[in-house]
C-alpha cells in the first residue's frame, strides 16, 4: 500500500471536526466525504486523492461514536490514518467497514514523517517505509481482534 | 479469584470467548436513536436479515428533533427524513419505538433508566458514545459505531477485546454539595487524567463521594467517562439505585429477587487489584469551568485562563493545542474566569438535563432575571422530566426570568438541529463535550454544572457558585 502524506501535526483531533454534526443527517457516503475534516481543514476535500494516508498525534477520533468519520475519510481516499494512538470507538469504526486501516506510531516516526512524503506500509510485517527519506519505521502490531477484523475484510466477513 | 465489578459483569455475558481476552459478547439492551442506525437497518435489508432480540431492542429520536414547536411540521428536510426513516425501520423490524409525539421521548440516555429499561449487571450499548451514562446503575454500557448496531441488530452479541480496570475513587466530602455538583466532578477527573487517560480501559467510580451522590450525579459522571477516554465508566449498585429503579415500567416482575441477586453479585471484591488507579479528594473541588477545546481543558472558577506555557508544562505539542484553542475560544491568557461574559446560556443534553439538574439550577433563578445580554434556554432530557418540572412550577421560574422553556431532545449540545450557536457566540453549556463548532461552527463553548449555568445567566458572566445562598 503507497501513497502520501497529509500531516496534522496536532493531538485529540475529535469526530466532530473529522465530520461535523451538521453533516450526520446525510446518507450518501459520497456527499460525506466532501464535508471530512471541515472542522479544522476546508480545503481538505480539494486536495487529499485516492491512496492517500494521514499522519497526526494522539488520541486521533476522539469523542462521538459516529462511524460517518471513518467513512467519510476513506470515501475521500483515505487507505490509513497513522497516528501515536487512537480514541477507541474511532478505531473499532475504522476496522468494521474494512474503511480504513488505524496504524500506531511511535512519537519519533510521527516526528520524522513530513507532509507530503510517500509512504509504502507493509502490515504484514508491521513496516512503514518511508520513500522520500529512505527510511524505515515500526508500526505497531495490531491488538488481535483488530488484526482478524482486518484480515477478514471486516465485521461481517469475520469468523471467529 | 477476586474480581472487579466490571469482570464480574463482563464473565457472565461471555459468549464465546477465544482467548486473550477476545470475546464474543451477549447484549441485554440495545438503544436505537435517529443518527447512527439508518445504514444498519439498511444492512440487515441487503442481507434479508431480521433483528434477533426486538423485545430487548428500543428507539427513540433525540438528535435531530426541534425543541420549539412540535405541532409544526420539520422545516429541515434532511432531519425529517432521518426521523421517518426511524419510524419506518421500527415498523419493519418490530421495534418499540418511542416517537416524536410519544409522552415518553426523549434523549436516549434520560429515558433508558427513566422508563426502566436500564438494569444493573446488564450489557447495553447504543450507537452513541454517551452510552456510558447507564454504567451508574452497574451496567456495563458502551457506544458504538453503525457497523457493530448492524451486528448486534442481527445477533445479539458483539465482539469486544476485554478492557482493562481503572479505578477512580473520590474520597470525602464536597464541602458544598449545592455549589460543588456531579459534573464538577467529573471535569476534575478528566482534567488530571487527561481526555485519553482512560483508553482501552473501563473506569469504576468508587469511595465516599460516589455513595453519597443521588443517581442523577452518578449518570453525570458516568455520562463524561467517554470524555476521559474509557467507553465504559460503572458505580456499584447500592439501595439508590434499586430504590430508583423499582416500579418503573420496564422493570421485571421479580424485582424483589433481582436486587437480593444484584445485591450479592455485583460490587467489586475486597483486595482486588485493578490495572490502574486514581484518586481524587471531594473536599479539594472547585465549580470547574472549561476554557479550552476539549474537555481537560478545565481550571477552577477561581483561577484564570491559563497562558499556554503555563498549561503545557513543558510539552512543545499541548502548548500549540492551548495557544490554538485559545485562539477559537477568543479568550486572552491570564484573563479571570469571572471575567469572561457570555452570550448564551444551555442547560440539557444527556449530561445534565434529569430533574434534579433543573431544581439545583431554579434554586439559583428563582426571583432573578436573566441578564439582557444572554439568551438562555432550558432543555428537559425528556417528556417525563419537562411533566415533572412543570408540576413542581420550574417552567414558571425559569420563564419569568426569562429563560426559553423547550421541548426534549439533545438540542444544543451538537449542532444537529435547530438549536446552535452563531460563530463567535460563547456559550456557558451543561452539555460535555467543547470541541471546536460542536455547538454549531465557530461557537465557543464553556462546559460547566447547571448551577453555574444559571448563575452565569442571570449575572451575564461567570460567577463563584459557592458565594450564593443556595440552601
Amino acid at each position: 500500500m503507497k501513497g502520501s502524506v497529509i500531516k496534522y501535526e496536532r493531538d485529540n483531533i475529535d469526530t466532530d471536526v473529522i465530520l461535523p454534526g451538521p453533516y450526520l443527517k446525510i446518507h450518501d457516503y459520497a456527499e460525506l466525504a466532501t464535508h471530512a475534516m471541515e472542522g479544522i481543514d476546508k480545503d481538505f476535500h480539494k486536495k487529499v486523492k485516492p491512496g492517500d494516508f494521514i499522519v497526526t498525534g494522539r488520541n486521533f477520533g476522539c469523542g462521538s461514536s459516529r462511524e460517518h468519520a471513518p467513512i467519510a475519510l476513506s470515501y475521500s481516499g483515505v487507505k490509513a490514518v497513522l497516528a501515536i494512538s487512537f480514541a477507541r470507538i474511532f478505531y473499532r469504526n475504522a476496522v468494521d467497514g474494512a474503511f480504513l486501516l488505524p496504524i500506531e506510531i511511535e512519537e519519533n516516526t510521527y516526528k520524522d514523517i513530513s507532509e507530503g512524503d510517500q509512504l509504502e506500509i507493509d502490515t504484514s510485517k508491521n513496516e512503514i517505509r518511508n520513500i522520500t527519506k529512505s527510511k524505515t519505521y515500526n508500526m505497531r502490531p495490531f491488538p488481535e481482534l483488530i488484526g482478524k477484523i482486518i484480515a477478514a475484510g471486516g465485521l461481517f466477513n469475520y469468523k471467529p | 479469584m477476586t474480581k472487579t465489578l466490571f469482570e464480574k459483569i463482563w464473565d457472565s455475558h461471555v459468549v464465546l470467548d477465544e482467548g486473550n481476552g477476545r470475546s464474543l459478547l451477549y447484549v441485554d439492551r440495545h438503544l436505537v436513536h435517529e443518527v447512527t442506525s439508518p445504514q444498519a437497518f439498511d444492512g440487515l435489508r441487503i442481507a434479508k436479515r431480521k433483528v434477533r432480540r426486538t423485545d430487548l431492542t428500543f428507539a427513540t429520536m433525540d438528535h435531530n428533533v426541534p425543541t420549539n414547536n412540535r405541532s409544526l411540521p420539520l422545516v429541515d428536510q434532511t432531519s425529517a427524513m432521518q426521523i421517518k426513516t426511524l419510524e419506518r425501520n421500527c415498523k419493519d423490524f418490530g421495534i418499540e419505538l418511542f416517537d416524536i409525539d410519544s409522552p415518553d421521548q426523549g434523549i436516549v440516555h434520560v429515558i433508558g433508566p427513566e422508563l426502566g429499561i436500564t438494569l444493573p449487571g446488564t450489557t447495553i450499548v447504543c450507537g452513541d458514545s454517551h452510552t456510558s451514562t447507564h454504567g451508574a446503575f452497574g451496567a456495563l454500557a458502551f457506544g458504538i459505531g453503525t457497523s457493530d448496531v448492524e451486528h448486534v441488530l442481527a445477533t445479539q452479541c458483539i465482539w469486544l477485546e476485554k478492557p482493562k480496570t481503572f479505578e477512580i475513587r473520590v474520597e470525602g466530602k464536597r464541602k458544598n454539595p449545592h455549589a460543588v455538583t456531579a459534573k464538577d466532578i467529573i471535569l476534575s477527573i478528566i482534567r488530571k487524567i487527561g481526555t485519553a487517560g482512560g483508553t482501552g480501559a473501563a473506569f469504576e467510580y468508587r469511595g465516599e463521594a460516589i455513595s453519597e451522590l443521588s443517581m442523577e450525579q452518578r449518570m453525570t459522571i458516568c455520562n463524561m467517562s467517554i470524555e476521559g477516554g474509557a467507553r465504559a465508566g460503572l458505580v456499584a449498585p447500592d439501595k439508590k439505585t434499586f430504590d430508583y429503579l423499582r416500579g418503573r415500567r420496564y422493570v421485571p416482575k421479580n424485582y424483589d429477587a433481582l436486587v437480593e441477586y444484584w445485591q450479592e453479585n455485583l460490587k467489586t471484591d475486597s483486595n482486588v487489584q485493578f490495572d490502574k488507579s486514581f484518586t481524587l479528594h471531594a473536599d479539594t473541588i472547585a465549580p470547574q469551568v472549561s476554557w479550552g477545546t476539549n474537555p481537560a481543558m478545565t481550571v477552577d472558577v477561581t483561577g484564570k485562563v491559563p497562558f499556554p506555557e503555563e498549561y503545557a508544562q513543558g510539552s512543545i505539542e499541548e502548548e500549540k493545542a492551548a495557544s490554538k484553542a485559545l485562539q477559537y475560544m477568543g479568550l486572552k491568557p491570564g484573563t479571570s474566569i469571572t471575567d469572561i461574559d457570555l452570550d448564551r446560556v444551555f442547560i440539557g443534553s444527556c449530561t445534565n438535563s434529569r430533574l434534579e439538574d433543573l431544581t439545583e439550577a431554579a434554586r439559583v433563578v428563582k426571583g432573578k432575571k436573566v441578564s439582557s445580554k444572554v439568551r438562555a434556554m432550558i432543555v428537559p432530557g425528556s417528556q417525563h422530566v419537562k411533566r415533572q418540572a412543570e408540576e413542581l412550577g420550574l417552567d414558571r421560574v425559569f420563564k419569568d426570568a426569562g429563560f426559553e422553556w423547550r421541548e426534549s431532545g439533545c438540542s444544543m449540545c451538537l449542532g444537529m438541529n435547530p438549536d446552535i450557536l452563531s460563530a463567535g457566540e460563547r456559550c456557558a453549556s451543561t452539555s460535555n463535550r467543547n470541541f471546536e463548532g460542536r455547538q454549531g461552527s465557530g461557537g465557543r463553548t464553556h462546559l460547566v454544572s447547571p448551577v453555574m449555568a444559571a448563575a452565569a445567566a442571570i449575572r451575564g458572566h461567570f460567577v463563584d457558585v459557592r458565594d450564593l445562598d443556595l440552601n
